[in-house]
C-alpha cells in the first residue's frame, strides 16, 4: 500500500514477518474481545478494527495484490459485510414479528441469562456479531479499493 | 463509417417498429376497473372507514373512510382511469413506434400510472392532515415520471420540474398548517380538528397554507403556470392526471378540510378572489391558444376556478354545488383531452391552425367530443347544463358581484370550447388523417354516453354529491338539478351566457386582442418569471457558495469549522450560563493526566508549525494516543479501546494518503500575497473553531446541565446484562440508532466503490 517509488521498495523483513503472523491472533483478540464484551471492556466494533488493524498490516507490509494472494479469503469481504448487516438488522427487527418494538432483547432486562464462562447469551451477541463482521467486511473493501489505485493506474 | 452511415439510412427507411399488445397497460385498466366497483359497492352499503395506530405518540393514525366527499374522487379516479388506462394501450403503443422506442419503456409508464390512480384513491378517503400531505405528493411524483415520460425531451423534462417543484414545494405548506393546528389542538385527524378548531390567529394562518398547496394543485393563478407546460405529457396522462385527478386533488383536499377554512373570513375571501381570477385568466387565455392540449389545459384552469369560487361561498347550496361540479367537468375534461391525443395521432397535427374539417372523416369522435363540448359548455341534455345550474343558483344567492361574474364565465367556456370544437371538426377539411383506432375513440363516446344519461337522469349523480357536500358542510345538503320551464334567475343567466358566449365565438377579432393582450401581459409581469428568477437565483445562491467552499482544501475544512463554531458562539450567547463555568480541582489521578495534556498542547504547537506532512501525521497521532491515555485514566476503558483503535486506523490512512500526494507544493503561490493572506484566514478560522471547542468541553465539563441521560444509561446497564456502558448503548439503548448508522456505513462504502472503480466492490 505505502510503496515510495524513489528509496527502499519493499519494508523491511521484520514488518513482513509480522504482518503474515498477525492475522490469525487478531482475530481470537477479536473474538475475546466479543465473548467477554458485555460483561468487560470490548464490543463488535472494536473487534472489527483489530482485524481490519491486522490485514491492513499486511497490506502495508506485502502491498495489496500479496495481502490479497496471502490471505484469499478477503475476496468475500463484501459478502461479510452484507452478512453481518443483514444479521445486525435481523436481530434489531426480529422483535417486531412477536408484537414487540425493535431492538428490544431477549432475555428481557433484569431476567436471568444462560452464561458460558464469560460468555453471556443474549440476542445482544448476535446484533455484536454483525456489527463485527460488518466491521471488517467494510475496512478490508476499503483497503482493497484505496489500496489497489496505484496499481490500476499503471495498467 | 459509410457502412454506419448506410446502416443509418436503413433504419431511417425501415418502417417503425410494431409493438407486441400492450399488456400491462390492460392489467392497470383492470385494475382501475376493479376498484370503481369496490369503490362503487363500498359507497352503496354505506361507505365504512377503518382507522390503524401509525405513531400513536404523535396521534397519527391511518385513517381512511370511504364518505361521500372520497367516493366522489374515488369513482372519478378509478372509473376515469379505467377509460384512461384502455385509451393509453393504443395510445402509448403508437407513441412508443412513433418514436422508435421499446415495448420495454412501457414499464417506465403504467406502474407510475397505476400508483397514481392508488394514491388518489388513497387520497379521496384520507381522513388525516399527515396522510393526505403523503399521498398529496405521492401524487406529485407520480405525476414527476409521467409529465417527463419523454426523457429524451427536454422541454418534457423541465416541465415535470417545474411541476413538482410547484406541487411539492407548496405541499410543505401544507405540511407546516398541519403541525400549527396538531401544535394548538393536539390532533392530525381531520374530523375532531374539525370539533376542536376555533376561529384565531393560528387557525387563519394553518387555514392559509393549507389552501396555497389545495390551490397550487389545483392550478389557481398565481401558482397555474406549470399546468399548461405539464401538457408535454403524453395525452393519457393530461387525459387522467390534468382533467379528473391531480388539479382535483387540489379541490378535494378544500372540500375536505373546508370546515376548518370557514373559520377564517380571511382565507373563504382568499378562495373567492382567487377563483374569480382563475376563471377569468384560463379563460381568456384558453380563447386564443393553438395547440389543442394548451386550450384545455387553460380550461381546466378556469374550470377549476369555478370550483374554487364555489367553496369560496361557503353556503349549503355551493358545497354541493362544487361536488357536482367536479363530476360533471372530469368527465367532459378527459373526454376533450382524449379527443385532442386520437387527431394528433390520427393526423400528426397538434395546432388548431392546421386542422379542420375531420367531422366528416372521424364521425364518432366528432359527435362524441361535441356531447363533451357542450357538457363543459353547459348546454341543455347533457350533465354539464346542471353544474352550470348549480353553479349560477350558488352564485345568485350569493351576490351580484359573483352573479355577474358566473355568467361571464359560463360565457367565456362556451366561447373557447365551441371555437375548439368547431375549428376543429367543421368547416374546410386540413390534415391527413393516417390512423384510426376504435380503442382510442370508444372512451370518448363512453364518457360521453355518460355525459347525456347524466343529463337525462341526474338522480345518482345528485345523491352523490349531495352526500359529497354533507362531508364538506357538516349538515344535509340539498343538491336538486333539474330542468324547469321557468323565467328562474338561472334560466336566465343561463341564457345571458349563451349570447354572450355566442357573440364572443362570432367575434375572433376582439377575442384574439383580448387573448394576445393578456397573455403578453403574463409573459411579461407573470408568475412565471418569478418562478425562473427564483430558480435561477437558487442556482446561482447553490453556485456561489459552492465555489466558496470547495475552492481549495482550506475553504472546505474552514466552511466545516467556521460555521460550526459560530453556531457554538450564537448558542453560548443564547444560553443563560452565570456561575455555570467553574474551575473544577486537582487532585489523585489529575496529575496523571495534566502531563499527557501539556504533552497534547506541544504536540498541537508542533502540527500547526510543522512543515512535514508525515510529522503532522504522526503529530496527530500522538494527540490521538495521548488523549486515549486520558480516557482510559478518568475510569472510561471502553472509549479508550475504541479511541486507540480508530487512532491507530487513522494513522495508517494518513500515511497511505500523504503516499499519494505529491512531493512538493505547487510553487506559483509560494510566498505570494495570496498565500500570506490565506495564512491570515486560516488563523482567524483555526482560532473561531478552537475556542468554540473550548467553550464547549468546559461547559460540558462544568456541567450547565443538572441532569443527563448518561446517568440513567450507567444507572440501567447492569440490568440490561452490561457490565460495559459504551456496549449497552450501542447495542441497546441506542440500539436503532446503531442499525441505521451501521447501514450507513455499507452505503458509504458501495459510493466509494462506485467513486473508485464504477461500482465493482471487489
Amino acid at each position: 500500500m505505502v510503496r515510495r517509488s524513489g528509496r527502499g521498495a519493499a519494508p523491511d523483513s521484520v514488518v513482513r514477518v509480522v504482518a503474515r503472523m498477525l492475522p490469525a491472533p487478531s482475530v481470537m483478540v477479536a473474538a475475546a474481545l466479543i465473548v467477554k464484551g458485555y460483561a468487560e471492556v470490548g464490543d463488535g466494533f472494536a473487534a472489527g478494527v483489530i482485524v481490519a488493524l491486522a490485514v491492513s498490516l499486511t497490506y502495508v507490509a506485502v502491498g495489496a495484490d500479496g495481502a490479497e494472494a496471502v490471505l484469499p479469503v478477503l475476496r468475500h469481504a463484501p459478502k461479510i459485510a452484507v452478512t453481518g448487516l443483514l444479521l445486525a438488522l435481523a436481530s434489531g427487527f426480529f422483535p417486531l414479528v412477536y408484537g414487540e418494538e425493535p431492538v428490544s432483547h431477549q432475555p428481557a432486562p433484569g431476567e436471568p441469562l444462560t452464561k458460558f464462562g464469560k460468555l453471556e447469551l443474549f440476542t445482544q451477541l448476535l446484533m455484536d456479531i454483525g456489527v463485527f463482521l460488518l466491521v471488517v467486511g467494510v475496512l478490508v473493501m476499503l483497503l482493497h479499493q484505496f489500496g489497489r489505485l496505484r496499481g490500476e493506474e499503471k495498467s | 463509417m459509410a457502412l454506419d452511415r448506410g446502416r443509418a439510412a436503413r433504419d431511417e427507411a425501415a418502417p417503425a417498429p410494431r409493438l407486441t399488445p400492450d399488456w400491462p397497460g390492460w392489467v392497470a385498466c383492470a385494475t382501475a376497473a376493479v376498484g370503481f366497483f369496490a369503490c362503487l359497492v363500498g359507497w352503496l352499503a354505506g361507505g365504512d372507514g377503518f382507522s390503524v395506530p401509525w405513531a400513536p405518540s404523535l396521534d397519527l393514525h391511518l385513517s381512511f373512510r370511504l364518505d361521500g366527499l372520497g367516493a366522489i374522487y374515488g369513482l372519478l379516479a378509478t372509473g376515469i382511469g379505467a377509460l384512461v388506462f384502455a385509451y393509453g394501450t393504443r395510445y402509448m403503443t403508437l407513441h412508443l413506434e412513433h418514436e422508435r422506442r421499446g415495448a420495454v419503456e412501457r414499464w417506465r409508464f403504467w406502474p407510475w400510472m397505476l400508483l397514481f390512480a392508488m394514491a388518489m384513491v388513497g387520497l379521496a378517503t384520507a381522513q388525516d392532515l399527515v396522510l393526505v400531505f403523503v399521498f398529496f405528493d405521492l401524487t406529485a411524483v407520480c405525476s414527476y415520471y409521467l409529465i417527463g415520460f419523454d426523457r429524451s425531451d427536454s422541454k418534457a423534462r423541465t416541465s415535470a420540474v417545474m411541476a413538482l417543484l410547484v406541487t411539492v414545494v407548496s405541499a410543505v405548506a401544507m405540511l407546516i398548517g398541519a403541525v400549527l393546528l396538531y401544535a394548538a389542538y393536539g390532533t392530525f385527524a381531520i374530523p375532531e380538528l374539525i370539533e376542536r378548531v376555533g376561529p384565531s390567529e393560528t387557525t387563519t394562518v394553518a387555514a392559509a397554507l393549507i389552501a396555497v398547496a389545495a390551490l397550487a394543485k389545483s392550478a389557481q393563478v398565481p401558482l397555474h403556470f406549470w399546468l399548461p407546460r405539464a401538457m408535454a405529457a403524453p395525452t393519457p396522462v393530461s387525459a387522467y392526471l390534468h382533467s379528473a385527478a391531480m388539479v382535483a386533488a387540489g379541490v378535494l383536499v378544500i372540500g375536505r378540510v373546508h370546515r376548518l377554512l370557514e373559520r377564517s373570513e380571511l382565507v373563504m375571501t382568499g378562495l373567492l378572489v382567487i377563483g374569480a381570477l382563475s376563471i377569468v385568466v384560463g379563460g381568456v387565455l384558453a380563447l386564443r391558444r393553438d395547440r389543442l392540449k394548451q386550450v384545455l389545459a387553460y380550461s381546466t384552469i378556469s374550470q377549476y376556478g369555478y370550483m374554487v369560487l364555489l367553496y369560496g361561498m361557503g353556503s349549503s347550496t355551493s358545497n354541493g354545488a362544487a361536488a357536482f361540479y367536479v363530476m360533471a367537468h372530469a368527465v367532459a375534461k378527459s373526454a376533450l383531452f382524449m379527443t385532442a391525443g386520437a387527431v394528433t395521432m390520427a393526423t400528426g397535427e397538434d395546432r388548431l391552425s392546421k386542422l379542420g374539417g375531420l367531422g366528416r372523416r372521424m364521425p364518432v369522435l366528432a359527435v362524441a367530443s361535441a356531447v363533451a363540448a357542450a357538457s363543459l359548455a353547459a348546454l341543455p341534455l347533457t350533465i354539464g347544463f346542471f353544474k352550470d345550474e348549480l353553479f349560477f343558483a350558488a352564485a345568485w344567492e350569493e351576490g351580484s358581484v359573483t352573479t355577474v361574474l358566473a355568467v361571464v364565465a359560463a360565457a367565456l367556456t362556451l366561447a373557447y370550447i365551441g371555437r375548439f370544437w368547431v375549428t376543429l371538426f367543421l368547416g374546410a377539411e386540413k390534415g391527413q388523417v393516417t390512423e384510426r383506432s376504435v380503442v382510442m375513440v370508444a372512451p370518448v363516446a363512453f364518457l360521453a354516453a355518460v355525459t347525456v344519461v347524466g343529463g337525462l337522469v341526474t338522480e345518482p349523480f345528485a345523491r352523490l354529491a349531495a352526500s359529497a357536500g354533507e362531508v364538506t358542510a357538516g349538515r344535509p345538503v340539498e343538491v336538486d338539478p333539474g330542468y324547469h320551464l321557468e323565467l328562474s334567475p338561472e334560466n336566465l343567466m343561463a341564457i345571458a351566457a349563451w349570447t354572450l358566449g355566442g357573440l364572443l365565438l362570432a367575434a375572433p377579432r376582439l377575442t384574439t386582442v383580448l387573448s394576445r393582450t393578456l397573455a403578453r401581459a403574463g409573459d411579461l409581469f407573470g408568475p412565471r418569471r418569478g418562478y425562473e428568477a427564483m430558480l435561477h437565483g437558487l442556482d446561482r445562491a447553490s453556485a456561489g457558495v459552492h465555489g466558496l467552499e470547495v475552492r481549495d482544501l482550506r475553504s472546505s475544512i474552514a466552511a466545516v469549522l467556521v460555521p460550526a463554531g459560530l453556531l457554538v458562539g450564537l448558542a453560548f450567547a443564547a444560553t443563560p450560563t452565570d456561575g455555570a463555568f467553574a474551575l473544577g480541582h486537582v487532585s489523585g489521578a489529575d496529575w496523571v493526566i495534566l502531563p499527557l495534556l501539556g504533552l497534547i498542547t506541544v504536540v498541537t504547537l508542533v502540527i500547526a508549525r510543522s512543515r512535514s506532512r508525515l510529522a503532522i501525521a504522526l503529530a496527530l497521532s500522538v494527540v490521538g494516543f495521548a488523549l486515549a491515555a486520558v480516557y482510559a485514566l478518568i475510569g472510561a476503558p471502553d472509549v479508550a479501546l475504541v479511541a486507540v483503535m480508530v487512532e491507530t486506523m487513522l494513522a495508517l490512512v494518513f500515511v497511505a494518503a500523504l503516499a499519494r500526494l505529491p512531493q512538493e507544493e505547487p510553487d506559483e503561490d509560494r510566498g505570494s500575497v495570496v498565500r500570506k493572506k490565506r495564512r491570515r484566514r486560516d488563523v482567524v478560522a483555526g482560532s473561531i473553531a478552537g475556542l468554540a471547542a473550548f467553550v464547549t468541553v468546559w461547559g460540558f465539563l462544568s456541567k450547565p446541565a443538572a441532569e443527563s441521560v448518561s446517568d440513567d444509561h450507567i444507572r440501567l446497564a447492569p440490568e440490561a446484562h452490561g457490565g460495559d456502558v459504551v456496549t449497552a448503548i450501542v447495542a441497546d439503548f441506542r440500539g436503532l440508532d446503531t442499525l441505521v448508522e451501521i447501514t450507513v456505513l455499507l452505503v458509504a462504502v458501495i459510493g466509494v466503490a462506485t467513486l473508485m472503480r464504477r461500482g465493482k466492490t471487489w
